[in-house]
């Protein structure tokens, strides 16, 4: 096993209360003459992390969740409040936007101020100079007071540093989204070469394209707590899903609540067997069996559908018995059974509904919905919701 | 972070800050050269001309010279002081981005004020030296650089404190732009003490600037004398100010980032 570069233990930081100067003077008294931590608002809690030398970890969450606290602790910017991080080896470090421009000062003497907090000067710093003014590729804005630049061009300058400089780590924080199309590729480009050098990063993204690509471990933060961490693609897709369910805004009752006094009702099914609450994992490509018994409270003969949707309630799949000129098998007592089954479905990993609907025999009026949810895992990062079959092949066989 | 980094920091920020004084003039050296001798002409018209201020006894110095040569000083002291005190202030954005030396970038601006009132006083010497043949080149000017040193371990010492307070008490910078001149008048800078009141007299000695106006008063201008046991104190004080200032900071370095 490699270093470890970046330790945190049971680290957490609170933000004191400062609003009013009477507030500061008291935490003033307090840090003088007191050992007596400051009260404030905790913002991240007994986080333990470890990363070691060559490993690539993404740090995902919702805004406010503490990435950005947990960066400026690993970097020195912050002081923890409990706990403790400890750091071996050289950081280079983008926060949130500039990496600490001066406005006032062109883009030149920006460079130059922080390339010496990386102990760069003189001569050292006249090679390299010219890469970054290149990397950067901002053309005579170099020359010109940062606070003309847009933000992109900010990044575009802040970045260039860090990479000629190549630190032993590198922090960045969300710096992909600010940059044009072109900047990001050249940045995706470069942070790959960087890893496959041996190079370590932690990376704040929004985009779990960026975090996929470029990422191997994962980190979740959620309200300032660790929720989940692990390899990538378990901790983002249990992130998504997370997210989809938030955001799901279908507001159907839960019609499967109802008595059996409704014309059709469903009984009980399963998925593969399972009938319990808990959402069902499935490894990606696992066929789905699900079994369902409805019944019907005048005898007729129900039309039976089922749904597949996306956590936040986006359709995948919906198809009903009657369209495959099916008839759900009679088992007296007005009840109907049918199984169905998705062979090898292609599903791309994330979390999904299974919805279990009766319908009049017509096929028109819905009476009743049970659903499940599932989640299916797995490492694909081909994007969207399901796998489209396809091959790639060179254009001169086309013919 | 490797040691040699604070120093090649407080270089570019150094320069920096002298960038900043002078920019967008021409000739900046130019100027920190011009503005001395400006400024000692309005002193000598309003002063010498105006008030006819004179100091007393036969071979005393010149009313210019006597005040020149202790308010050069005083002027880097306290330039240094209100400067410094909102380095941590003026650099929040920095300091919420990148780790840094936060010490670096008091002691940068403090050295950027010595450096400009330095050049000042040299010159201003210089250009009284053909003025008033009190004022001694060879005997009086290079003892005198070195007692810029206890004065700017005084002033970076004060300057640190003033700066970590300032991140708590954000009045603090203005209560100092009223504090500094009471320091200034209660000091014998603008009149020799030997015009005091004798009740009085003694209680100057508490001021700490006293000691270095009558200092180089006797040191460029031969004019007084300044006893040993002052020497002891000033460097005594000026040492645990700096001690005092630095353990301040460095106490609450680690919290600024939460009240910036």
């Amino acid at each position: 096993m490699s270093e470890v570069l970046v330790r945190a233990t049971g680290l957490g930081k609170s933000y004191p209360k400062a609003f009013r100067s009477s507030d500061r003077l008291r935490a003033l008294g307090r840090l003088l003459f007191s050992r007596r931590p400051i009260d404030g608002m905790t913002v991240l809690a007994d986080v333990d992390l470890q990363v070691r030398r060559g490993e690539s970890l993404g740090l995902i969450g919702a805004n406010g969740a503490g990435k950005s606290t947990l960066l400026k602790l690993i970097t020195g910017v912050l002081t923890p409040t409990t706990g403790s991080v400890s750091v071996h080896g050289e950081i280079g470090a983008l926060l949130e936007l500039g990496a600490g421009f001066h406005l006032e000062h062109t883009g030149r003497d920006n460079i130059a101020m922080t390339a010496a907090l990386y102990g760069l000067a003189g001569a050292a710093l006249r090679e390299k100079l010219p890469q970054i003014i290149e990397f950067a590729d901002i053309g005579r804005y170099i020359d010109e007071p940062v606070k003309h630049y847009s933000s992109g061009m900010v990044v575009r300058l802040g970045f260039a540093i860090i990479a000629v400089l190549r630190p032993d780590l590198l922090i960045t924080d969300e710096v992909l989204a600010v940059g044009d199309e072109a900047f990001q590729k050249k940045c995706i480009r470069w942070m790959q070469d960087y890893l496959d050098g041996g190079g370590t990063l932690i990376l704040v993204s929004h985009s779990m394209y960026h975090v996929q690509k470029l990422c191997q471990r994962a980190c979740w933060l959620r309200d300032g707590r660790v929720e989940m961490l692990g390899d990538v693609f378990d901790v983002t897709q249990a992130y998504l899903a997370f997210q989809e369910r938030k955001s799901d805004t279908s507001t159907e009752p839960a019609l499967g609540t109802r008595g059996h006094d409704v014309e059709f009702s469903v009984i009980r099914a399963s998925i593969n067997g399972h009938d319990a609450d808990t959402p069902l994992l499935l490894e990606q490509g696992t066929s789905l069996l699900v079994r369902m018994q409805v019944r019907s409270r005048d005898g007729r003969v129900p039309v039976l559908m089922v749904g597949i949707v996306r956590a936040d309630g986006t359709p995948v799949y919906g198809v009903g018995s009657d369209m495959d000129g099916y008839r759900p098998r009679a088992l007296g007592n007005g009840e109907f059974a049918a199984e169905v089954v998705f062979d090898h479905p292609l599903l791309l990993p994330g979390s999904y509904s299974v919805r279990v609907h009766p319908l009049d025999p017509e096929g028109v009026r819905l009476f009743d919905t049970w659903e499940r949810s599932i989640t299916v895992r797995g490492a694909s990062r081909e994007l969207g919701i399901v796998h489209l079959p396809h091959h790639w092949r060179d254009p001169d066989e086309a013919a | 972070m490797s040691s040699a980094i604070p120093f090649s920091f407080a270089r570019q920020l150094i320069l920096r800050d002298l960038h900043t004084r002078y920019t967008g003039s021409f000739g900046g050296l130019f100027w920190a050269v011009l503005q001395p001798v400006l400024q000692l002409v309005i002193f000598a018209f309003v002063f010498v001309q105006v008030f006819k201020a004179k100091i007393p006894g036969a071979d005393a110095p010149g009313y210019l010279a006597f005040l020149a040569v202790a308010l050069w000083p005083w002027t880097a002291f306290s330039d240094a002081i209100l400067n410094a005190t909102r380095a941590i202030e003026d650099n929040a954005s920095l300091i919420g981005k990148v780790a840094l030396p936060r010490a670096t970038l008091v002691f940068a601006r403090v050295c950027a004020s010595f450096a400009v009132h330095l050049l000042g006083f040299v010159v201003i010497v210089l250009a009284l030296s053909f003025h008033d043949d009190h004022v001694r080149i060879v005997r009086g000017l290079l003892p005198a650089l070195a007692l810029y040193v206890p004065l700017f371990t005084l002033a970076l010492g004060l300057a640190l404190a003033m700066a970590a307070l300032q991140v708590f008490v954000r009045d603090l910078v203005q209560l100092l732009g009223q504090l500094l001149p009471l320091l200034l008048y209660c000091a014998p800078v603008f009149y020799d003490r030997a015009i005091v009141p004798v009740a009085i007299r003694p209680w100057l000695s508490l001021n700490p600037f006293t000691f270095y106006a009558e200092a180089f008063h006797a040191l460029v201008l031969g004019h007084g004398t300044v006893a040993w046991t002052s020497l002891v104190a000033a460097l005594t004080l000026a040492a645990g100010m700096l001690l005092a200032g630095f353990w301040l900071f460095r106490r609450l370095d680690r919290h600024f980032e939460d009240f910036l």
